[in-house]
This record gives C-alpha cells, structure tokens and sequence, in this order.
C-alpha cells in the first residue's frame, strides 16, 4: 500500500486517494484548433520514470494536489498544492 | 487417564513412537482420536495429522499430480508437498504442518480409488511418453475429439474438493503499526526482536511454527539452554508482540507487510496488515532435497525432517537407514538416528566424493544405490546437501540477491534503509555470532524506525557474518524430481532447454516448475542448476524465477476478511420495507422498485396523486458569491441570471462534450443555491466540482457542501398535489400565479421547519418536490398518507417514475446516453448556448453543431403498440446494419400502447420516419420516429397548472 | 511492399503428434529446438517490436500468409514474457460494437484453428464465458451487446439465474448478496486458452519460416529520416530497415516516442492471482462487471483470478496486496464456499489504457511506422487478428477494412470507439 504524501494531511495510505490525471497545461478553448484541443484530451506523454500528476484525497481533506512520482518504482519525491491567485480574499 | 508423574503407555497402534524426547511438542497426557481415510488413529495433543500418522507406521500421504506415485514425508513442515490432504470441507491442508484435532475427518487427495490403489498411477508406466509439455504436442486432431480430451484432463487435476452452498468458518483481518517488524522467530529473529525492543521500538515478530526457536527446537541440551533464554528475552520485553503459526506473505509499497496468522480460537485465519517503520528478515534456510533417480519415494527424506520427526514428536522416521551427508545438520541427524534406535546401513559422506545414485521400491523405498555401484537394502534414505535462501520478501523490495558459488546459496546485497536481514539467510558463523549479529541488526532497526518518525537519519553500517564454503550438490549422476508438487524431473527441464526454453524463465513455463503449492521454495535452486548445467550456464548467469507474494499461501476468507459492503438507505426504507415494497439495487441505494403494481401507480399519479421517496438525488449546498459563474461553466446553458426563488434544469458535460450528469438547481437566497444530481452522480460530480474549484478556477469563492443524506426528498406529484400540500404547509403560499413551475419555496411542511420544495416536472403531472432534514422524513411521508388519504394519495416506486418520464421523454444519463453520447445527441441541443464565453465540453460541442453526424436520441413508437421491444434491441436496415437502438422502452398505461426512447442516424431522425426494430426473438417490428421525446403532454400542460 | 521471397532459410520443423511422441518417448531421443538464435542481420525488410504474441503473429503472418520472411522480431528479454505472459488467457467475441464484435470474431476463429495451423496444441478451451448482470443497467447492456452479436453471427443470449446456476452450479444465485445476480450474457463460444502455447506456437512457427527472433535485445531508438523509418538500433547492434511495427504492451508510449510519434496511452498495472488446484468444478468462465472480478478454473485446477487495472499507472509490476484483498472479497460474493480456498501467487502485467477502451492500429504519421498498441485489458484475445491485418498492412501497404476504425488519426477526428461503456471491466 502505496503512501501518499497529502500536503494537507500528511503521508496516508493512497486507498484514501484518487488519481486524478497528468499536470498539463490546457490551450485556450475558444482558440485551439481540434488538433491541438484533442490533442490536449487524449495525448499522454506516458513517461516511465518521473511525471507530474494531480491526485485527489477524496476520503480525506479533499483537497487536489500536485506529486511527482516515478512511475517505475512509485517513488515520490514532492508534493505542493496548485498555485493560489493573489486575488483571493480570507476564506 | 493417568496420574501426574507416571508417563502414560504408549497406545498399542504408535508402533514408532519414541520415548519421551527432550524438545517434544506433544503432550503425552492428552490422547485425541481422527480419522484417515475412514480409519481411526491415535494422536497425542501437539500431534501435526503426518507425525500421528508416521507413529502410527503410516508412509504414504498422497499421490503425485501428473504420474500418481505414491508420495509420503519429505520435509516434515509446512512445505510438505506430499502431505496436502483434505480436513473435513478443507482442501490442501498442510497435513505436516496442521495439529490434529479431535474428531478431525481427514482424507488422501488426488486418489482414485484409494490411496493404496491408485488407477491414475498408470500414467508412471507411460512415463516416458509424457514428458514436461506432452500435451502441447498431441490431441490436436482430429478437432472434434478435443472436448473429449478435455474432459479427461480434468479429472487428473490435483488437489482436493471445495465444499458446496454456505461459507463455513469466520475470518478476521488486523492493523498494525509496529516499530520493527521482525519475519522469523528463529534464533536470530528472536535476539534481533529482543535487542530493538531493548532500544525502545515497538516490535511485531512473527514466527511460521507454533512456537518460537527455529532449529534450536530439535537442537542438543546445549541448543535447548540457548533457546530457552532467548525465549525469556522475548516474554520479558513487554513492547513485543509474537505472533506465532504465522506467515509474513508479502512486503509490498511503503513495508506495507501482510501477516496470515491461522487457527485462532475465533478464525481460521487472520489477515494482519502492518505499516512497519523497518521490516527485519530473519526466515532461516530452507533445507535442499536431492536430485538423483528415486528421490520422491516415501522413505526418502531430508535431515531436517528426520531430526523434526524424532525431536519435536517423538517419532522414528524408519528402521534402517542410509544417510548422505554433507554438513554438519547431517551429521547431527546420524546421532539423532542412532539415538532413536534407528539402524544406520550406511553413511555416504559426500564431502569424501561419496554418493547416492537411485533410491528403488516398488512402492516404498527399500534399497539404495551407492556411486561405485553399492546397493544397501533401507526403508529411510536421509539426505543433507544444503540450503536455499528464501528470499522471497527481499525479492519483494526489489532488492536482486546475489548467488555465491562457493557458499552455493543467494545472499541479500543492497538492501533499502528500511529492510534488514538476519541470520542464516545474512551468512553464516556459529550460533553465538548469529545472535551477536541479529541483536546489532535489532538495535539499528530500532534506531532506523525511530529517525524515520523524527525524520531521516544516515543509517549505520552493521557488521557482516562470516560465509562458509560449502559443496555445491543439486544432482547426482542420475536424474530424478525437481518439483515434487508437479512431477517435473531434470530430465524435463533438461529437455526444455534443448527445445530451446533456454532461459529460466521459459523452462519454468515450459515444465511448471515451481508453480506448484510449493512456489519454489524446495525446487527453484535445483531448477535452476540443472538449467544451468544444460545451457552451460553458471547459476549467477541464469538467475532465478521472480518470488511474488504471497510467500506462503493464504485462504481467500482471510484476505476477504468479514464483508463489509456498505448500503445506503434513505431514512424512508424502513417503511417502504414494511409495506412490502420489492427492493431494487441501484448502486450503494436500495430502493422500492414498486408497491405491487407499478402500472395502478402510474393511473393513481396521472388521476389523483402520489408520493414517491427520491432521497437518493445527489444534492449539494453551494454557498458564495460565484456559485452564478460555476454553475454556468459547468452546465451546458445559462446561470447567471437565474433568480433567488427560481430553479433551472441543467446538462453537465465533461471536456470532450459528453453528458456527464443532469439535474435541477435552485437559488435559495442571494448566495446560497442547492444543486441536485443523478442519484449515481453525486461522487463524480463533487469531485468534479473541486477539480474546477481548486484547480481551473480558485479565485472562485464557493463552498461546497454535500447534503445528499441530510435531506429526505419527496416528490409529490399528482393533479391533486396543490390539495394536498395547502392542507400541510406554512409561510408558503402555493397558489400557481405565487409559486409557479420552476419555482422554489422554502417553509415548514407538516409542522416541519426548514423544509425547502420546488415545482419541477419529471413524471409529468403537477409535482412538488419537498427537501426535509432527514431525521422528519418518515414524519413528512406518513403525514402526506394521512392528511390526503380522501384525495387517493397512494405512494410509488422507481418503476412507476421510470414509465412516467419514459412517458414524457425524460432521457436518462447512463441508459439513454452512453460513454460517448454528446448534448446534441441525446437531444438537448436547444439547452447547449455556444454564446457563452466558456463552459466545459464547449470545442467538442462547437464541432459536433457543425458536424452534425452522430446519431440522436428520438421518440419512437412500435407500430403494433402491443409490443414491447426490449431496451437494447437494435434497429436495422437490410440483413443486418445497424441504424440505431431502443435505449428505453415500456408499455404506458397512460396511452396504452409501447412506446421509446432510442438513438437513430440523423437521416432517420425526422417524424414519421419508419424504421425496422429487430426483436430478442429475431422478429422485426416497425417503428416510428416521433416528433418530440415526450410521448404524453409533449407541450407539459399538465405540469404547469 | 515487394514481396522477397530470399531473405531468412525456411527449416522444417518437427512435426508433433500422438505417434511422434511415442516414437521420441520410445527411443529417447530429444526433441529438436522449437526455434533458434540467429546473429542479427545488418537489414530486415521489417522489424518487429515486441516477442509477444502481437509481434509473433504479425511475423509469422508476414512469412506465412505473404511471403515476406527477411524479418526480425526484437525481444529485449524472453517471448511471451510481458503481457503476453501475465494475462488471464480469456477469448471471447462478445464485444459491444459492430466492429469490436467482427475484429474479435475473426480472432476466435483463428484460435480455434491455431493447433492445427501451428501444429501446437494452444489449449483452446470452449467453456462458455458468463457475464454476470447484478443490477438492471447492466442486464440492459447484456441485451444490447447479444442483439449487436446476433446481428454479426456471434452467439450470445441473455439468460437468467436457473440456467445460470445449471451452468455453474457453485454460483450463489439467491436473494442473499449484496449484489444478487439477476441474469447474465453467455457467450458458448468464449473460453481459455494456454497463453504461454500461443506465444511458442507463433514462434515455432515463424521461426520454421525464416524469421529472426532476437530475444534479450533490447531497442535503443528508431532512425526517423524525412518523415521516414530508416532503421533501428538496439543492444545488439543497428539494424537498417524500412518498416518497423510497434507490437509492444507497458512500453508503447517509449516506443512510439523513439519513433516522434505521440500516443494517446497511460500504462496502467493489471494484476491477476492463481490458488492452488483443487478438483475440477467451474466450467465457464465468470465475469462480474460490478464486482470488477473474473474467474476461471484452469484444466490444472487452479483458479485464475483477475480484476480490472489498478486506480493509478505505473510501470512496476510487484502488485498490491489491495488487489489481493479486493478480488478475493469479490469471488466469495460469487462463491461463497471457496473461502478455505488459498491464493498461491500473484502477479503483475502492463495494460496501455487508451481514451475508448479500443486498440490503435495501423498507420502512423511516421512512414513505415506501424503501430499495433494500446491494447489495454484486452490484447491476448485479439493477437491472432491483429498479427494477420498488421501483416496484410505492412504487404500491401493498405490499412485492412477490419482494423480500420482502430486508427491513431481517430483521437484527434474526435471518432472515438463505443467499447467504452462495455471493456472498461470486459475479458
């Protein structure tokens, strides 16, 4: 069982997660030809080794997280949640 | 029974039982009474079912899987492979290793007739005829013959018999988190265990016998002394949990340990998941059989098990012995022997060059072939060539042992900082560095698990044990078994490799070798040896098979565990159970499909009212001053102007345009709405949500918060449903030019504050539908029966709302859509604003508009109403193209005719178009593609009074 | 493509039979190699990905149905050790689609006439294959997948727990689950297969026809010139060639990239378990879609055990007790009286997992690289087929009719594939 480092509640067993997909950078949607938008949908670099990937602690804080994992070993090396506007007002 | 002091007399039948031996496990006093095949025997309490048998005189415990020779004790432990027998219901009991118990009903596996008269054991005078692979060679033709020898196979399968009908016996499963988890309770395990203890760790060791000791158990006086101190360290360190007639059958992720713990007083097993900071291994060696002609004949057996058999149980393993030997455990054994009055033929030392060729028999064995050409006449051939490493949870680790010629075993090399190994599978030395060494090992486990909990330290180097030369002894000159538990010989293997299955892995698919119940334990190292001495491979070269888990074999009740399947009610089913309602499965839900006529529902709806127990919907609070903004990107049409009061109907896609979800959502006051989804959507949808929230779009200030549970929903629906409720509500004025259609409300109802309703309109008919805090639920369902039992409320289930929105065209995400069933063609177009600057699924849907190519969900009507085509018929042109399906179909008690809902081509989808359905029988039927969805009230009259 | 009929020797190979095993049984004299190492060869006419059972059959199809034998195929350990070898050995053909249903047929009918094509007994065992249906939704998409079979002339019917239970009379067909089974697809012609034959049949029987089989060498790149494959180079050496097929499973992403081609592919585990043997009781193979499990028990009397692609991807293949724990929960759901029943061993394979749950065969944007990928739970059954298109592609030159809607192009056409809602727990 697999530990995942959640940066809200620390390192808990990855059944309390879901994977979500890869960090990607989306194109704007109003101007991506279908080629690049599908490319977007579909395309996966699929690495074997280290990747980028967005996980979920649903039966937890709920909360989406960046980790850095390598996918032949399931080594985690980072964990850091998704950059925060400097708009937002207190909760 | 006798009195304390005098020991009992030995019952008649124990014709090999010893006297009283030093280490023995059994208890004299306690005389218990099984059966074997039908007989009764004697044992002694402490008795496994082989030794009780074995004193008895018995030799022979089974047949072999693919010849049927008759097989008897070879190791005398868990390992066993020809003592798998069937207790009672149980299949492949380690007969070896399993305590008799009372009454106990034991039988002979793999047998027919009987064990002494086996018809399979023809298969040993054919023999040559069918080597390792045979049958990838024949029954090929003719074809129709092939079900025939199929059949045949199968009754060669080995094993017992799983009993039929209701589970028997109760399993368990455990957590633990221990410091160090040390995997053996040998004499290193235990002195590793009692040294981290000593450091201050909390220490799980887990020990696959009944009690702890590992070798030393049939050990000398001096051996005894040492085990029963370390014993004492064990039992005086309170942070020690032992776990006994236990296995550690796997390391996986992050030393996420599994321990099969068996014959607990409350379960037959027990699986126990431990989080170990440090795993510590310390399994001791496993004892080599030989390879040479003859080496599976009851009779032969290796040292380990002779000194088991006398040691621990008190039973003479034969009457005259040849014993080859090759280190010092041999040597033991012959003293072990002699002591046991066991006449020794002859001693083959083959540290001298001296050695064993056959074992011969017809059944049993009776004499043995020296090199040199010698034959001693002997019931017991003893053999003691060395040890294999099981290595199996460093192999686990993805550690790669090493093999060491001159030791002639795999030692463990570049461990990870939270795995250790200790004694025999480290190295060798005598006892007092073993413990020496396990304690060291034991005192950095400790230090390790500790500096993980306060975050990492480098770890300690520890000191090595020294590594004894030891001869390299697999095969002798002849060839004979190398995989007891599928009767793989070295000749098979030797053949593998000059069919050109020349690599380890090959051979072992190609012969099955180690895939048997044993998994390598006993055969892969002489495997792989003769692999290599056929390839002219070393065995460093040839490597070894992968270990996977588990490392010994483990019940699927055990890691099942008790069932746990959660169900979901709403605070309503009581009730609904009560008045007989026929339950349906609907995901986690149970709920009524219906009260006994679904079609008299529907009438009662239609004609006068009904209330229905819709809790299930997935409703979410959405509170902020953004929830406009995310409603409108995810919904296909517009939010942002929806006003407090009113409730809108929404369609969600995902990114590539595909209905994700539906549902109404209401806006409560100026920032707060509720949002309802599918009752089987509400996990994705959340999730879904939070993705947005977090991250596309945090500067959103939302909170979510999900109400599903909290709320009990009724919908009450009916032409008399105004009736009804204004007998029931306060502060809600319910007059239809007050509260219209796609009008939310909030008040008491029933006497019940903080109720919200809203008139919405899936079943057609004028209809509230009324949020309560759960816990009045059945308060507000037995009022609403009450107060409108003169106006013919009545409830109704799933079924009934099924046909009353089939009625008017309502689609359904999951059943009139699919994984690729975009806005437009389920037939929503009209909702879909391609205005709007941006909301999920919006490229995919621009293209699909200008597409225009999918196929699209349509009414549809079978010409002869009398038939109900079947959801999932196809709709055809010609012999067999497929134009369409009937995603939905019913017999409406409204109309009184079948009528659908179903996905045609677009060049079919105008009205009045025929089209062929084909039913389940092969009939076709026509069908007419209808103008709206809506087969009842398609301009929804009805719903807006 | 020409046809060059000079390229690798043909040898013939040992016929097996009845009497020849009698005649080597009696004379005790050993069986000749079923295939043989060769040097590798500074060009091949086309090279060949993956010793799996896709890239076997595409090479002993190119040889046997075209001519075409100055092949190589690249193995970087042994045949038939990826996925090829960690499968759970079930054909079927009762897929969802008109073209699934058609492009699986044709497999099965090639597997049934494998034994006597290759000459090597592949243990194809007709059980009859169950899907179990435990709420109406799925019962639905039963009666949808046995109309569409129908129509293709594959057999196929709903049937309801009586016949359910004559047919596999351990099956807890009662009120009592959780999840009680209300009905199920049965599909005759589905059954098991022996993995590890259809590898070494398609082997023996390529390399009878002069294929190179190169096992333990691993590929390091791709030479793309102009849009083109130039050649290959691998641990052993470089090889110049003008067609190279991509019949890998777990590294098709690594493949294609050496390659510049991007794939529409995650690699996720796929875990599997076997118990030890006991007598004969199951004949058909079982399928829950809801409780995510299949079974079957071999002719060796084990029971193989399967469930569908662990929740997130990787390459490592050592497995998770989850699964273990999980799976076995599930076959007490069906069986309950297996509980004293042990787990021998576990395993891992890799699964490409693309967007629609179908395939991606054919063409690439690189000329004369060919992919024959993505074939997440679902491969084993579909080697034969593809080894046979794959083969008629690289001859001809043109994409076969039967492959055509599994192309790479359909991903950004947005045409995606309907096995979606069926294949995401199918086998």
């Amino acid at each position: 069982m697999l530990l995942i480092p959640c940066v809200h509640c620390g390192p808990r067993n990855v059944s309390e997660f879901a994977y979500a997909d890869a960090v990607l950078p989306a194109p704007d949607p109003n101007a991506a030809p279908p080629s690049v938008w599908r490319r977007y949908l579909y395309m996966r670099t699929n690495p074997a080794g280290w990747t980028s990937e967005w996980w979920y602690h649903q039966s937890g804080c709920r909360r989406y997280f960046m980790v850095e994992r390598d996918t032949r070993t399931n080594e985690i090396r980072a964990a850091a949640l998704p950059p925060r506007p400097a708009d937002r007002g207190a909760p | 029974m006798t009195s304390a002091g005098t020991p009992p007399t030995i019952p008649a039948r124990m014709t090999r039982r010893l006297a009283p031996q030093a280490g023995e496990l059994i208890d004299r006093d306690r005389q218990i009474v099984f059966s074997w095949d039908g007989d009764r025997y004697p044992a002694y309490q402490g008795d496994t079912i082989i030794s009780a048998l074995a004193a008895c005189g018995q030799r022979v415990f089974s047949r072999s899987f693919k010849y049927h020779r008759p097989r008897g004790l070879l190791t005398a432990n868990f390992n066993d492979p020809g003592c798998l027998v069937q207790v009672d219901g149980e299949p492949n009991v380690r007969a070896a290793h399993r305590r008799v118990e009372p009454g106990m009903h034991v039988r002979s596996q793999n047998v027919w007739p009987s064990l002494q008269h086996d018809l399979g054991a023809v298969n040993q005078a054919i023999s040559r005829l069918l080597p390792a692979g045979f049958y990838y060679k024949t029954f090929m033709a003719p074809r129709a013959l092939w079900p025939v020898y199929q059949r045949v196979f199968r009754r060669f399968a080995p094993g017992g018999r799983v009993p039929r009908g209701a589970a028997e016996g109760y399993y368990d499963k455990r957590y633990a988190h221990p410091d160090v988890l040390v995997a053996g309770g040998g004499p290193a395990g235990m002195a590793a265990a009692a040294a981290a203890a000593t450091a201050g760790a909390r220490v799980l060791l887990v020990e696959e016998e009944y009690e702890l000791g590992g070798h030393l158990r049939w050990g000398d006086a001096a051996q005894l002394a040492r085990l029963a101190e370390l014993r004492t360290a064990v039992a005086a360190a309170p942070s020690i949990e032992v776990l006994a007639n236990a296995a550690v059958i796997g390391r996986y992720d992050d030393n996420w340990v599994a321990v099969a713990q068996r014959d607990l007083p409350h379960a037959r097993e027990r699986l126990i998941k431990a989080r170990a900071s440090v795993l510590v291994v310390a399994p001791g060696l496993i004892e080599r059989p030989y390879v040479f002609a003859g080496n599976d004949k009851p009779g032969v057996m290796l040292s380990t098990a002779v000194r088991r058999l006398i040691n621990l149980y008190a039973v003479r393993p034969g009457e005259r012995a040849v014993v080859l030997t090759a280190n010092a455990e041999g040597d033991r054994a012959i003293a072990d022997l002699e002591r046991a009055g066991v006449q020794l033929a002859a001693v083959v030392d083959a540290r001298q060059g001296e050695d064993v060729v056959a074992a011969r028999g017809g059944g049993l064995l009776r004499e043995v072939e020296l090199a040199g050409g010698r034959v001693v006449e002997a019931d017991l051939l003893v053999t003691a060539v060395g040890w294999t490493a099981p290595t199996a949870l460093l192999n686990m680790a993805g550690v790669r042992p090493a093999y060491d010629p001159r030791a002639g075993r795999f030692f463990p090399r570049d461990l990870p900082d939270d795995l250790l190994a200790a004694g025999g599978i480290a190295g060798d030395g005598t006892l007092d560095q073993i413990v020496d060494h396990a304690r060291a090992v034991g005192r950095e486990a400790a230090r390790r698990a500790r500096a993980r909990g306060g975050r990492s330290a480098p770890p300690n180097p520890l000191p090595a044990l020294p590594i004894d030369t030891a001869l390299s002894l697999f095969r002798s000159s002849t060839h004979g078994i190398v995989d007891y538990s599928e009767d793989v010989s070295s000749k098979d293997v030797v053949g593998a490799v000059r069919e050109g299955f020349d690599s380890i892995e090959l051979a072992k698919r190609f012969t099955t070798a180690t895939m048997g119940p044993a998994q390598g334990k006993l055969e892969l190292v002489n495997t792989v040896a003769v692999h290599a001495e056929a390839t002219g491979r070393d065995i460093a070269g040839t490597g070894t098979t992968t270990w996977r888990p588990p490392y010994a074999p483990v019940s699927l009740g055990a890691l099942a565990g008790r069932s746990f399947q959660p169900v979901a009610y709403s605070s309503l089913q009581p009730w609904h159970a009560r008045q007989g309602a026929k339950p349906l499965v609907a995901g986690q839900w149970i709920r009524p499909d219906h009260y006994g006529d679904p079609a008299a529902e529907v009438r009662n709806v239609r004609e006068n009212v009904g209330i229905i127990d819709v809790t299930p919907l997935g409703k979410f609070e959405l509170q902020g001053p953004d929830v406009a903004r995310l409603l409108n990107y995810l919904y296909v049409n517009k939010w942002m102007k929806l006003a407090v009061g009113s409730v809108r109907y929404g369609v969600m896609c995902g990114r590539d345009g595909v209905v994700l979800d539906d549902g109404v959502t209401g806006r409560l006051a100026d920032d707060r709405y509720i949002m309802t989804t599918t009752s089987s959507g509400p996990e994705t949808v959340w999730r879904w949500i939070e993705n947005v929230l977090q991250t596309e779009h945090p500067q959103w200030r939302i909170h979510v918060t999900p109400r599903t549970s909290a709320l009990a929903s009724i919908n009450v629906a009916g032409p008399k449903a105004r009736t009804l409720l204004q007998r029931l509500v306060e502060g809600i004025d319910l007059d239809p030019e007050a509260f219209p259609y796609m009008r939310v409300r909030s008040g008491a109802v029933a006497g019940i504050p903080g109720c919200f309703m809203w008139r919405i309109g899936f079943t057609g008919e004028l209809s509230y539908e009324i949020h309560a805090p759960a816990a009045y639920g059945l308060q507000l369902w037995e009022t609403l029966l009450a107060t409108g039992a003169d106006l013919g409320v009545a409830p109704f289930g799933i079924e009934a709302q099924r046909i009353m929105r089939l009625e008017k065209g309502h689609f359904i995400v999951g059943q009139d859509t699919d994984g690729l069933t975009q806005a437009y063609a389920a037939g929503v177009g009209a909702l879909v604003k391609l205005d709007k600057e941006d909301f999920v699924g919006k490229p995919e849907l621009v293209w699909a508009a200008q597409r225009g190519d999918q196929q699209i969900l349509v009414g549809l009507q079978p010409a002869d109403g009398s038939i109900v085509p079947d959801e999932g018929c196809q709709l055809v042109e010609g012999e067999r193209a497929i134009v369409g399906r009937i995603t939905s179909s019913r017999l409406s008690p409204t109309l009184g005719r079948s009528i659908c809902l179903g996905f045609v081509e677009p060049r079919l989808a105008a009205a009045g178009t025929m089209v062929e359905v084909r039913l389940v029988d092969g009939r076709r039927l026509p069908v007419r593609v209808m103008e709206h969805h809506a087969h009842y009230d398609p301009e929804g009259l009805r719903l807006r009074v | 493509m020409r046809r060059r009929l000079s390229g690798g020797g043909q040898r013939p190979a040992a016929r097996y039979s009845a009497l020849s095993l009698l005649r080597h049984g009696l004379t005790g004299r050993d069986w000749p190699p079923a295939w043989t190492h060769h040097d590798l060869a500074p060009s091949y006419d086309v090279v060949i990905i993956g010793g799996g059972v896709h890239g076997l059959a595409t090479a002993y199809y190119l040889a046997a149905n075209h001519g075409i034998r100055n092949v190589a195929v690249l193995e970087k350990s042994y045949i038939g050790g990826g996925a090829s070898g960690r499968n759970t050995a079930i054909i079927r053909s009762n897929y969802l689609t008109p073209e699934g249903v058609r492009f699986y047929n044709r497999s099965l009918t090639l597997y049934q006439r494998l034994a006597a094509e290759l000459n090597f007994n592949v243990m194809f065992e007709q059980r009859g294959h169950l899907t179990l249906a435990h709420n109406d939704a799925s019962l639905r998409t039963m009666r949808w997948r046995a109309e569409v079979n129908k129509l293709e002339g594959v057999d196929s019917e709903v049937i309801g727990p009586a016949e359910i239970k004559k047919r596999a009379p351990y099956l807890d067909v009662s009120e009592e689950p959780r999840f009680p089974i209300l009905g199920a697809l049965y599909h005759p012609p589905g059954g098991i297969v022996r993995h590890d034959a259809v590898v070494w049949g398609y082997a023996r029987g390529a390399d009878a026809h002069g294929v190179h089989i190169h096992q333990g060498t691993t590929l390091l790149g791709i030479d793309v010139a102009d849009g083109r494959v130039r050649g290959v180079a691998t641990s052993r050496g470089p090889i110049a060639t003008p067609v190279v097929v991509n019949c890998t499973a777990g590294w098709s992403s690594t493949v294609a990239a050496m390659a510049g081609v991007e794939l529409p592919i995650t690699t996720f585990p796929l875990q599997a378990a076997v118990t030890e043997p006991v007598k004969f009781f199951l004949d058909p193979v079982i399928v829950s879609g809801t409780l995510h499990v299949y079974v079957s028990q071999t002719a060796r009397g084990e029971l193989v055990l399967g469930a569908s692609v662990d929740p997130y991807p990787a390459y490592s293949t050592r497995g998770s007790l989850e699964f273990t724990e999980e799976v076995a929960a599930h076959v007490l759901e069906l069986f309950p009286s297996l509980a004293d029943l042990r787990v021998l061993r576990q395993w891992a394979g890799l699964c490409d997992m693309t967007p629609d749950f179908s395939p991606i065969l054919g063409k690439t944007p690189v000329e004369g690289f060919h992919v024959d990928v993505g074939w997440g739970t679902y491969g084993f059954k579909a080697g034969p087929v593809s080894g046979e298109a794959m083969a008629q592609l690289v001859a001809t030159g043109e994409t076969p009719a039967i492959i055509k809607t599994f192309d790479l192009v359909r991903f950004e056409d947005g045409r995606l594939v309907g096995e979606k809602g069926a294949a995401s727990v199918g086998h």
